[in-house]
């Protein structure tokens, strides 16, 4: 039972995910006034990787990655709850509270970045050393955030804090909102779309950490981002607006979330590491305060 | 004659006889260095009980030793890790010079450490003090790189503390009449305010220099990085525990008592989280790996210092895990450049490229102590980290709890600068010859590696001493409350259970590395790292494209205004000053005869003037 919800969450997982990136494709293309690959090219391009022939690779350390940043996102899911009240996906939801979650979210990257740095290639290592740095930027008013949350509940579980929104009735996201909004602000630089997509920087870095792979290599590290994306918007959905019952209305507000940094992209150009890093301590660092604040007086 | 004693005299004995045995043979003096390291921490954990006094009267003064379960807990760190660096340092000083300098005092450093944790009174507490920091100080110098300045810097700082000791020693004899720890902290709620507050500040300007708190850190850096690595990592991993150590006694037994206590343990728990801040900052910026890790030392004595300032019960045990962690990550990343440095002569990123697959076990090694040092799970930094937090969270430090989740959180790009500047990157012809180190160096940093990981998951086998200890100290017990063999929870009873959280892990890394290998494992090949698509070129043979100079520029301009000041400067403007102010003096103490005798005219004929006003 515990195996199989566990392939079953992943499988939702995978699903949503690589639907989520192929509508975000057809949504920027429509808004750039082109047409754009059909919603399902995502699973298309990922087949085709998967059911490569051969493969290269340039060490241990490379080969392993994908592995590494599965290990990362696959483990995210296992502990955000996905539906509330279903036998189907508890898997670890009351192993692992915040703070694990916290740093067990930056254990793929740091285990991609090694396979990474590996390959040789200048423009993976530098791809890294931006996206740690950007990830330095928005970890603070996420953790501001996340601690206001904390402190005024008393918890420090995701459980705990869904169990509170249920009990008074009010979503997170309208009784603390200027935690919510310090948290969709780090989330902008979580999901690396423009401007914060310094990591990748197409035309720049040449895709960064992820050029130097291709076949099975890629493949598993595309269905590792769907499934992280799917586990992170579900995270803020059980943090912010209360969790869902059931798998459309999960639907419906992980997707109204993903629309957030999705469109706020397409209005603004690239940011510098510098610049993207200082504006995660501008205003999303201001209102994460105002949450402690709120969190302390009320 | 009791065991403690009988240490004590094969520690002596071991340094002075490792010493001379260089002069008849080589693998005799790697035999009694080791003899002398190992068999007493034999003894010591076989045979010595907890609880047991000794007493030995020199001069008239008595020397009480003893060990309660704190010292126990803080004894294994400096055994095990000693150990561990002594059997490293056989293979680290091979074909070295001055062995016999070097092994002597490392014994000896081993020594007074434990004789300050077993010194009951206050009197060998600061000649076991002192024999530490002469030992240390020894080994700073022992590379003779610039030994004025990182020395004295070091010894200055070091001798401060040690006057301000003696001074707070004196002043407690003066007051309680006894020498003895216990009649110390018995006396001290019958003190005046003033001592009430003097007595513990004087103590904790000694313990915080050795603990490199802020501001008193700066020797730490440069006298980290000049010793022979094989010393470093019991200097930064045991040594610094030792500041520590004091810290706690001096907070718990003293302050607490105090009503002032609560702005005492506010601003030493800020201080530490600044610590951390500057220290992972700077470490950063550095391209040499030995002054990345100790800056990187620094930060994370601040953690420590965190997690035992603000003095809950869970902070406590957060301060105190993070220390054996600590002394476990922190001794073998030391000895995984001390590695490097012998196998290829430098410890600069910018120099030695893609090692990665010349020496996969020192690699192996630094792995898992960076993922340790990182805080990341299923290793043990993940558990001290986490009780840090939770510790700062339900005690209402809400704004420290960023600070040290920023500082943990920069401190990736060090740990990602390490691990890349030695072993990732491009293989270069240069280092082609490079070899695995020798398994003498390996042995140690492999099983200190597996302790990591085992403590990951079961962190309740080192809790428990650390339990016990504080039990000692007057702590109440955490047992089931606060941690389990395998579960940790918080003040709120929010827990993480690690055990199924290391099968899944371990399960889902296996799947995916198993997918990963067994697909396609026939047509999947290796390639070298001189083989890739750079925008369509492919780089010649002796090209190097490897990302090393200014590593993490784009984050150090981001924070470049946090980095503007550096309190060293400050330290040489007073050092400046003093020395004009000695310039000066020279000049009156010119050392020629006859100035003095015009000085004695000069004064005579002063005192006959005003014979009638001065007297």
């Amino acid at each position: 039972m515990d195996i199989l919800g566990a392939v079953v969450t992943f499988l939702v997982a995978f699903v949503v995910g690589m639907t989520y990136g192929g509508l975000s494709r057809k949504i920027t293309a429509r808004v750039q006034n082109r047409k754009g690959p059909p919603w399902y090219q995502n699973f298309i391009d990922a087949f085709k990787l998967g059911f490569k022939k051969s493969a290269i690779h340039h060490g241990v350390m490379h080969h392993l990655g994908g592995a590494f940043l599965m290990v990362s996102s696959v483990m995210t899911l296992m502990i955000v709850p996905v539906l509330s009240h279903n036998n189907w996906f508890p898997n670890l939801n009351f192993q692992g509270d915040l703070i694990f979650l916290l740093y067990i979210m930056t254990f793929g990257p740091l285990g991609m970045a090694l396979g990474a740095g590996q390959t040789g290639n200048p423009n993976s290592a530098i791809g890294v050393t931006r996206g740690l740095s950007q990830m330095v930027g928005f970890e603070i008013p996420w953790v501001l955030a996340l601690v206001a949350l904390m402190i005024q509940y008393h918890t420090t579980s995701i459980t705990g804090l869904m169990a509170a929104q249920a009990h008074s009735g009010t979503w997170l996201m309208f009784s603390s909102p200027f935690a919510f909004i310090a948290a969709v602000m780090a989330m902008l630089g979580m999901f690396r779309y423009s401007p914060f997509d310094i990591v990748g920087a197409p035309t720049e870095l040449a895709s960064g950490p992820v050029s130097e792979n291709g076949g099975k290599y890629l493949f598993v590290m595309m269905s590792s981002g769907s499934v992280f994306t799917f586990a992170k918007l579900t995270l803020y959905v059980d943090l912010f607006m209360g969790g869902a019952d059931n798998l459309l209305i999960l639907l419906v507000k992980t997707f109204a979330l993903y629309l957030i940094p999705m469109l706020y992209g397409m209005t603004t150009p690239r940011y510098r590491t510098e610049q993207a890093v200082r504006w995660f301590w501008g205003w999303p660092s201001f209102f994460g305060l105002l949450a402690i604040l709120q969190a302390v007086i009320f | 004659m009791e065991m403690i004693h009988i240490i004590f005299l094969i520690f002596l004995g071991g340094a002075v006889l490792t010493y001379f045995a260089g002069k008849v043979s080589k693998v005799l003096q790697d035999i009694f260095f080791l003899l002398s390291v190992l068999v007493p921490a034999y003894l010591f954990f076989a045979n010595v009980g907890i609880g047991k006094e000794v007493t030995l009267t020199l001069g008239g003064i008595p020397l009480v030793w003893g060990v309660n379960h704190f010292s126990w807990l803080f004894s294994l760190i400096v055994l095990g890790l000693g150990s561990m660096a002594a059997i490293y340092a056989i293979g680290y000083m091979k074909g070295k010079e001055r062995k016999g300098y070097f092994y002597f005092n490392f014994i000896l450093s081993i020594m007074a450490m434990m004789g300050i944790l077993l010194s009951l009174d206050l009197v060998s507490f600061f000649i076991f003090w002192e024999i530490m920091t002469w030992s240390s100080y020894l080994m700073t110098v022992y590379n003779g790189h610039e030994t004025q300045r990182i020395g004295i810097k070091y010894f200055v700082f070091s001798a401060i503390g040690a006057y301000a000791m003696l001074m707070a020693i004196v002043i407690v004899h003066h007051v309680a009449g006894s020498f003895m720890i216990g009649s110390m902290i018995n006396f001290y709620p019958n003190m005046s305010l003033s001592l009430q507050i003097w007595i513990p500040i004087l103590f904790l300007m000694a313990f915080g220099v050795k603990a490199a708190l802020m501001p008193l850190h700066v020797w730490a850096p440069d006298a980290y990085s000049n010793s022979p690595m094989a010393y470093t990592s019991v200097f930064s991993g045991a040594l610094s525990k030792m500041g520590i150590y004091g810290m706690v006694i001096v907070l718990v037994t003293m302050i607490n008592q105090i009503p002032q206590g609560f702005w005492f343990r506010e601003v030493i728990a800020w201080l530490g989280g600044i610590t951390a801040v500057l220290g992972t900052l700077w470490a950063i910026k550095q391209d040499d790996a030995k002054k990345l890790l100790a800056y990187s030392s620094v930060a994370q004595l601040g953690y420590i210092i965190v997690g035992i300032a603000i003095g809950t019960e869970l902070g406590m045990l957060a301060g105190l895990f993070l220390a054996v962690m600590h002394a476990l990550f922190k001794g073998t990343l030391f000895m995984v450049t001390g590695a490097v440095e012998k196998q290829t002569g430098t410890t600069n990123f910018t120099e030695v490229t893609g090692l990665i697959r010349k020496m996969p076990w020192t690699f192996f090694a630094a792995l898992f102590s960076i993922i340790a040092l990182a805080g990341i799970p299923p290793l043990g930094g993940f558990v001290g980290k986490w009780m840090l937090y939770e510790a700062l969270i339900t005690s209402n430090h809400y704004l420290l709890v960023i600070v040290i989740f920023f500082s943990s959180t920069a401190a990736f790009l060090y740990c990602y600068k390490f691990l890349f500047g030695f072993f990732l990157g491009q293989e270069e012809k240069e280092w082609a010859h490079v070899k695995e180190a020798p398994v003498v160096m390996l042995v140690p940093m492999i099983i200190m590696s597996v302790l990591m990981f085992v403590l990951g998951t079961f962190p309740g086998l080192i809790l428990k001493p650390i339990n016990s200890g504080l039990v000692d100290l007057g702590y109440i017990d955490t047992f089931k409350h606060l941690w389990n063999t395998s579960i940790i929870f918080n003040a709120w009873g929010d827990h993480v259970v690690l055990q199924p959280i290391l099968y899944y892990i371990i399960a889902i890394f296996v799947f995916f590395a198993l997918f990963l290998t067994w697909k396609g494992h026939k047509t999947t090949r290796y390639v070298t790292t001189k083989d890739i698509s750079s925008s369509g070129e492919v780089p010649a043979e002796d090209e190097n494209l490897t990302f090393s100079v200014g590593f993490m520029q784009p984050f150090l301009r981001a924070v470049a205004p946090a980095m503007r000041r550096q309190i060293d400067k400050y330290y040489t403007g007073i050092a400046d000053g003093l020395e004009s102010l000695f310039e000066f003096m020279r000049r009156i103490y010119t050392g020629n005869g006859q100035t003095y005798a015009v000085y004695v005219i000069v004064f005579v004929v002063v005192v006959l003037l005003f014979k009638s006003v001065l007297f």
